[in-house]
């Protein structure tokens, strides 16, 4: 005999196929042990009232039990039930999800409706409650965030680094000829202050790096370019200096962070593409788990979408690569490489994505040396740029 | 100012201001409260919360003319794509403290202020945190529903309403899909997609009652109101 499970916030119900209550196994009556119970049906796992029912429907003579939702059916199956189906929807459920609020007070599991309601309430609230704290206590998205800050400061120390330079340029412009990289101006700006600074021994002492540039400055026949400022000038700028070289030191703590968390969420990823460009991947994806599941080629295209929406909607060329461009082997490499590299990088991300997420093994060098090698292999069958062909036209854009 | 019914359309108010424009509103079930930071209004005694076309969807298809809404006090509604739930707390207004609203969200962090915003005061919200597609996962916390109100940016809206449907909606129930061109497929024209979608409604049992375009408020959406026969 055919028996149909009915699974739901009051507990399990038994019904024969004309939609009758043949027995059943009812949770108890908190909300927090409503919810507790689903939460664990719904991930396939065997519970209390699963093995309860069982028994009961054994004892009834059903050999074939019905249910709508396949992981719950895995649960009865996981049970020992051996005959456990699927049919989704079926008419005996939605004729009691038709009733359900009366069954609940019928079966003097709830007062009346309104407390049944309130029931339902609070069971769906802390359902929902807890899936989201699983979802928030996910560490791949701390990672995401981490590298969407590392990206913003990035873009603001090249702002204030770029003020700084116009900003002492006004004063001392040679300076800012004399280094060239960011930190290391500020570094020597600080240091500096005044031009005049430059003569006095203690300051040339500190700024090592560049002693030897200096000293080519001061020797040089003719005055400096820049006007001359007052103090308070230069304590201002110097003021602004030193918060963006605590910027710097921000700057590289995230990334050592970012470098110590991805090895523990994402170890082959990081080892294959380096920790901060494989979390800019899995912030784009939306997480591990969900950068796991693309397929390789929408890994490719990440961060791509723009132009790849163009490309769909006007018809001209599709884009070869996303955020993997900035990988060195894809933007180092001749353009018509380009394509073929990021498509054996994509493919390489996804597997070493779906072992960190799935198994957790670490298969990074492997995946590393097969895709040096098929980058080796790239660079010399492709070695000459393709002869022009003649261009087919690209499809005219629709008008809309 | 003065508050008065929507064309005998339940639940439904419109607003006129002093400045002569006139606003859409629903009566707040839960005083005082705001959900999306829109205006409160007392008006006799009763407090009423502007709907916002700009915000809502279901607003904007009133604007653009709809004229017959099956929703109504004590009815049963199952809400799929709730978001934050904008639109979810004047359809939580409209069918009051008798009635229900199944608010599925699939994604957590939006979930979140669903929770925050609407689901925490209002007991006819049952949040569901899942995914549309599967309706077959939730069915152990959804009871039979009246109507189903789908705004999912998804391809496949249409089919995702038939599923839906044929788990949840009772007989003859009602449903509007909020159709978005752009989501379902890029590249070919709205009239193209929208006219497709309405095949797939129709072959899944469904009669179109009427559909609006939402423009201005919305570019390239329309809604549909629709019923199972």
């Amino acid at each position: 005999m055919k028996g149909y499970v009915i699974v739901s916030f009051i507990g399990l119900l038994l019904c024969n196929d004309e939609g009758k209550i043949i027995d059943k196994a009812l949770f108890p009556k908190e909300t927090r042990v409503q919810a507790d119970k689903l939460h664990l049906l719904s991930r396939g796992e065997v519970i209390d009232e699963v093995k309860e029912l069982c028994e009961k429907a054994r004892s009834l003579g059903i050999d074939q039990l019905v249910l709508e939702n396949p992981l719950i059916a895995k649960a009865f199956a996981g049970y020992g039930f051996h005959n456990v189906k699927v049919e989704a929807p079926n008419d005996i459920a939605k004729i009691m999800r038709s009733q359900l609020l009366e069954i609940a007070v019928r079966l003097g599991y709830a007062l009346n409706e309104d407390e049944a309601v309130r029931m339902l309430h609070e069971v769906t609230y802390n359902l929902s409650a807890r899936k989201i704290v699983e979802a928030v206590e996910k560490r791949d998205l701390l990672v995401a965030q981490a590298v969407s800050c590392l990206d913003e400061i990035e873009k603001v120390l090249n702002i204030l680094a770029s003020r700084l330079r116009e900003w002492y340029g006004v004063h001392f412009p040679e300076l800012g000829n004399l280094v060239k990289d960011h930190e290391d101006f500020i570094k020597a700006l600080l240091v500096i202050g005044h031009r005049d600074n430059i003569k006095k021994r203690e300051v040339l002492e500190k700024l090592s790096l560049i002693r030897d540039k200096v000293h080519k400055l001061i020797e040089s026949p003719g005055t400096s370019l820049g006007a001359d400022v007052l103090p308070k000038d230069v304590e201002i700028i110097k003021e602004v200096a030193s918060i963006t070289l605590n910027l710097y030191d921000l700057n590289s703590k995230l990334r050592r962070y970012v470098d110590e968390v991805m090895g523990e969420v994402a170890p082959n990823v990081k080892e294959l593409i380096g920790p901060v460009l494989g979390a800019r991947l899995i912030s784009l994806a939306g997480g591990l788990e969900r950068l796991a599941k693309l397929p390789a080629s929408t890994i490719q295209l990440l961060g791509a979408e723009k132009a790849l929406f163009r490309a769909l909607r006007t018809g001209t060329k599709p884009p070869k690569h996303g955020i993997i461009f900035q990988y060195p082997e894809v933007h180092k490499s001749p353009k018509w490489q380009r394509g073929k590299i990021a498509r054996a990088l994509a493919g390489k991300i996804a597997i070493a994505a779906r072992v960190d997420y799935f198994t957790g093994e670490y298969v990074a060098d492997e995946l590393k040396e097969d895709l040096e090698k098929r980058i080796k292999e790239i660079k010399e069958v492709y070695k000459e740029p393709p002869k022009k062909v003649v261009e087919r036209r690209p499809k005219k854009a629709k008008k809309r | 100012m003065k508050v008065k019914l929507y064309e005998g359309m339940e639940g439904v108010y419109v607003v006129e201001l002093e400045d002569g424009s006139s606003r859409l509103a629903t009566r707040n079930l839960v005083p005082s409260i705001k959900v999306y930071g829109e205006p409160l209004i007392r008006y006799e005694g009763v407090e009423f919360r502007v709907w916002d076309a700009y915000r809502s969807k279901l607003a904007a298809a009133f604007m653009k003319g709809l004229k017959t809404s099956p929703l109504r006090e004590g009815l049963k509604v199952l809400y799929l794509g709730a978001a934050s739930g904008t639109t979810c707390s004047h359809v939580s207004d409209i069918v009051g403290h008798k009635g229900r609203v199944y608010g599925v969200e699939f994604s957590p962090r939006v979930m979140r202020e669903f929770l925050e915003r609407v689901v925490k005061y209002r007991k006819n919200v049952m949040p569901i945190l899942a995914d549309a597609r599967l309706p077959a996962e939730y069915a152990h916390m959804v009871e039979e529903v009246d109507i189903i109100y789908q705004d999912v940016a998804q391809p496949y809206q249409s089919k995702i309403l038939v599923d839906n449907a044929d788990f949840y909606l009772k007989r003859g129930g009602w449903a509007f899909l909020a159709i978005k061109a752009r989501s379902i497929d890029v590249t070919k024209e709205p009239s193209e997609v929208y006219r497709r979608e309405l095949e797939v409604l129709k072959n899944g049992g469904f009669e179109i009652v009427h559909v609006v375009h939402l423009e201005p408020y919305d570019v390239d959406h329309a809604m549909i109101l629709t019923r199972r026969v």
